[in-house]
């Protein structure tokens, strides 16, 4: 199975928020070290997470399926009754990830921001 | 660091109880063992690469390690055992890689040490040529079991693809003045694209579905069976409105409105969380026509736009009007409508096509199809047939990597 490099910061908006920042293409090979990052970070407490995808060059249907593996992850009773998630949020997608995120409408899902400092006082 | 194999009989005795050398004298022994090295090696370090050429083979004292290509594990060989023998015995190239799965004690001894060792007892060949060929029976078992299972895992496969097959429209309902042609070529076995074409039990709508589960393989191919089925279920029987029945078609539409979003709410909903731990997804087009006025009712969840050719030239996309079905159980969807003159087509489609790769790794791409289409073309069916051959040979000798999916329809003109 491929890695991903992953880099993992903290930063404070209304609400602590941990921001992953990952470098590769997430697809089968290596979706799962996107999931395993955040399933440690979410142990380690975090609530909130900002992922930056700004070096990410190619996102597959395992990526998407990760992301919302992570929203689960995140989820509590009061956000499965929104259409969108209140707890993560994409920073920064590449042209080629953002192509697919309108074509498979995950923006409708999921709040996109290209400034790291709106997305972490959107929280 | 102090080993436990500085002294030669404690070589000796960790070669004499390795299968491959049993029975050898132990003045043959004690050659090899006074010509062995000793070797450390961390966790995770390849010792040997397939392909490479090699003349040592190693026998672990201590550890573990896995018989290898690439991410496909062969075998482990543990604590006892040699690897790397084969190449020693015939000089050709390593026939597989060995990784250390533990940090590992190795003995390695050189062909040149190996065969001076040998010669000097003319029963140690003979007994070498023993332990090689029990090892070969071993083999050959193993390749018989594996073949075997193998056979078995394609017959439920083939039962798999007959089953699924079911799952797809045996044949598109014949519609006066309107012409249906659907394309499904899967990139395995089984595939996780689906289409259906079904008139309402209801009412005069006539339905048309296109869809593509995320990944590919088995998982897939049990999702699509999934999603085809509750979306046909919610919606074959209307929606709960006697207004349905009646043919003033404002009503028509605005009970197409409602049968569409029923059927893909309650669809995502039931996925989204019977499924949720599975983060299975499908695009989805689902269109409800009257296929009297033309009116297309239509939900775009997450597909790629259906393109509507005009009689005029002019061609229109059906955008998305909501994301992916079966992730978020609140995900709200849209209808739009739009109208089917006589002489336009629509044509629908799953990213086998727009994203076929040629072997340079370019995608065929949303305007490759625009320029394909031949609209004008009398026989749907040859519409379809022309995009499937740009596509071909666009792809050139590069695999078929995704399923791929087409379904088209064209409203013909009264006169012809």
């Amino acid at each position: 199975m491929g890695t991903l490099n992953i880099m993992v910061g903290q930063a404070q908006g209304n609400v602590p928020v941990t921001i992953l920042r990952v470098e590769g293409d997430i697809d089968a090979a290596t979706h799962k070290s996107l999931q395993d990052k955040a399933a440690e970070v979410v142990e380690g407490g975090a609530t909130h997470i900002l992922l930056d995808l700004g070096a990410v060059n190619y996102m597959g249907s395992a990526g998407f399926r990760a992301i919302h593996a992570m929203t689960n992850m995140l989820s509590d009773e009061a956000s499965s009754e929104l259409s969108k998630s209140p707890y993560l949020k994409l920073l920064n997608p590449t042209e080629a990830v953002a192509r697919v995120i309108k074509t498979l409408g995950f923006d409708v899902y999921l709040d996109i921001y290209q400034d790291r400092d709106e997305a972490v006082g959107s929280f | 660091m102090e080993t436990p194999l500085t002294s030669t009989e404690n070589r000796i005795d960790t070669l004499k109880n390795c299968a491959f050398l049993r029975g050898l004298e132990k003045s043959v022994l004690s050659k090899l063992a006074a010509g062995a090295e000793t070797l450390r090696v961390a966790a995770d370090e390849t010792v040997i690469t397939r392909g490479e050429t090699g003349s040592t083979m190693y026998f672990i004292v201590s550890g573990r390690a896995r018989v290898h290509d690439g991410e496909v594990i062969w075998a482990y060989i543990e604590e006892g055992e040699v690897f790397g023998e084969m190449a020693v015995l015939d000089s050709e190239v390593r026939s597989a890689s060995v990784t250390t799965e533990s940090d590992s004690l190795l003995l390695s001894i050189d062909r040149a040490v190996f065969y001076a060792a040998l010669s000097s007892d003319p029963n140690a060949f003979k007994a070498v040529l023993h332990a090689v060929l029990k090892r070969e029976r071993e083999i050959v078992h193993e390749i018989k079991t594996r073949s075997t299972t193998l056979l078995a895992y394609q017959k439920e496969l083939e039962i798999g693809r007959r089953i699924q097959a079911d799952f797809l429209p045996a044949s598109v309902p014949v519609i006066d003045n309107w012409e249906v042609a659907s394309w499904f070529e899967a990139a395995r076995e089984v595939a996780g694209d689906f289409y259906d074409v079904f008139k309402l039990k209801t009412s005069p709508l006539l339905a048309i579905v296109i869809g593509d589960v995320c990944d590919k393989g088995v998982g897939a191919a049990l999702f699509m069976t999934l999603f085809r089925s509750l979306i046909r279920a919610s919606s074959l029987y209307g929606y709960g409105d006697s207004s349905l029945a009646k043919p003033a078609s404002n009503e028509i539409i605005g009970s197409a409105s409602a049968i569409l979003l029923n059927s893909i709410l309650t669809t995502n909903r039931y996925i989204a969380t019977t499924h949720a731990g599975s983060s299975m997804f499908a695009s989805v087009f689902f269109g409800l026509l009257d296929t009297q006025s033309g009116k297309l009712s239509y939900v775009n969840a997450g597909h790629e736009a259906p393109m509507i050719f005009r009689q005029n030239g002019e061609v229109d996309l059906l955008d998305i009007t909501g994301g992916v079905v079966g992730l978020f159980p609140a995900a709200n969807f849209t209808v739009e409508t739009t109208r089917l003159n006589e002489g336009d087509l629509i044509f629908s489609y799953t990213d086998g096509i727009n994203e076929a790769k040629n072997l340079d790794g370019q995608q065929f791409g949303e305007d490759r199809i625009l320029k394909a289409a031949a609209p004008e073309e009398n026989n749907i069916d040859i519409f379809l047939s022309i995009i499937l051959d740009a596509v071909r040979d666009f792809r050139g000798e590069a695999e078929q990597s995704d399923d791929i999916t087409m379904l088209a329809l064209k409203h013909l003109s009264s006169e012809t």
